[in-house]
């Protein structure tokens, strides 16, 4: 019977997890997960080689090389992790607008007596650009979620390229509405000081989105760097 | 036996996923390993880039996982849900008719020419 993995035969396992770790991009939790699904299969793969003769060390090497190359484990994932990511930040754009929406609204709303949706986007103007966002939005949950049965799947490239255009959308609309209520003859009041906050506080918050996003549509561009991803270490 | 290229698989990879969890859970390295057995070693794909297949999977709602806690362990288990079931079965008839089509057109042999 074969000794089992020592621990620095274990050290290897947690270098490659390591290497593959620092390779995957995406929201933290998911990462976390993949890492500890990816170290269980690890550790039951040495387990089969160990149960099939091999010396511990040579078990790890050839448990590590059927995973396959860090870099081909880590390209592989990039899909999932960027979709995760855009439907995590589509989701946080969609639950924040009615947190910033709400103060705007009851500053800018219309007279009492004017209910058409005409005067309300003449007093709010960006309301097509919460439609167009909303829109972007939908459709990319739908086309990443589990709709692809019916639906055509979009890529992670297209789900960014969404995070991307509702950013911009919301950014020109906090700043088109920033410079009409500066510019309007509304009197200062709470419910202004509290719009202009949140509105501030989301554009600093979108542009952060759109750098981390422009990053991810980068990487996903990046044709993979490995053939049939076998770990040459074996 | 002649190498069976990964590219090869691009499409079929997803109900092959499924079938191999049609009798029960498991988890990820057991669906894999499975897989790798099922075919007799010809499909031999590198195990760590078959679970971003099943995390697809996941997403699309035609398998769902628990995680367990195996040994003082972590351990992810991976099952059909209904529409998994329903997929797998549209899957096979596809599959009945493609490869049938294939078939009869690959095993038709020239026949010599009459002297």
């Amino acid at each position: 019977m074969n000794a089992p993995p020592t621990a620095g035969q274990q050290a290897g396992v947690d270098a490659y997890l390591g290497e593959v770790g620092t390779r995957l991009h995406g929201p933290r939790r998911r990462r976390a997960r993949i890492l500890v699904e990816l170290r269980d299969g690890l550790d039951q793969a040495v387990a089969d080689q160990l149960a099939a003769g091999l010396p511990a060390e040579r078990a790890v090497r050839v448990a590590i090389a059927r995973f396959g190359a860090p870099t081909a484990v880590a390209d592989a994932f990039a899909a999932e992790l960027t979709i995760a990511y855009a439907r995590q930040t589509l989701a946080w754009f969609v639950a924040t607008g009615p947190l910033v929406g709400i103060w705007w609204l009851l500053l800018l709303h219309p007279a009492p007596w004017r209910h058409s949706l005409i005067a309300l986007v003449a007093a709010i103007p960006v309301i097509p650009l919460v439609a167009a966002g909303l829109a972007a939005a939908t459709t990319t949950f739908a086309t990443t979620g589990r709709l692809i049965r019916w639906l055509p799947e979009a890529s992670g490239r297209r789900a960014v390229g969404a995070v991307l255009a509702v950013a911009g959308l919301v950014i020109t609309g906090d700043v088109t509405i920033l410079s009409v209520y500066l510019a309007s003859d509304v009197p200062v009041s709470p419910f202004g000081v509290l719009a202009v906050a949140a509105s501030l506080i989301r554009i600093g918050v979108s542009l952060v989105t759109v750098r981390r996003a422009a990053t991810f549509r980068r990487r996903t561009t990046v044709p993979a760097r490995s053939g049939t991803g076998r770990n040459p270490r074996r | 036996m002649l190498p069976m290229r990964p590219e090869l698989l691009k499409g079929h990879l997803d109900a092959l996923l499924l079938a191999v969890l049609e009798p029960g859970p498991q988890h990820g390295y057991a669906v894999i390993e499975a897989l790798r057995s099922g075919s007799g070693g010809t499909l031999d794909l590198p195990t760590g880039t078959v679970y971003p297949a099943l995390h697809r999977l996941e997403r699309a709602g035609l398998i769902a996982s628990d995680w367990q806690t195996v040994g003082g362990r972590r351990r992810r288990a991976y099952h059909l849900t209904p529409a998994g079931h329903a997929a797998l079965g549209e899957q096979r008839a596809v599959w009945d008719q493609f490869s049938t089509a294939v078939a009869a057109v690959l095993s038709a042999r020239p026949r010599p020419a009459p002297a």
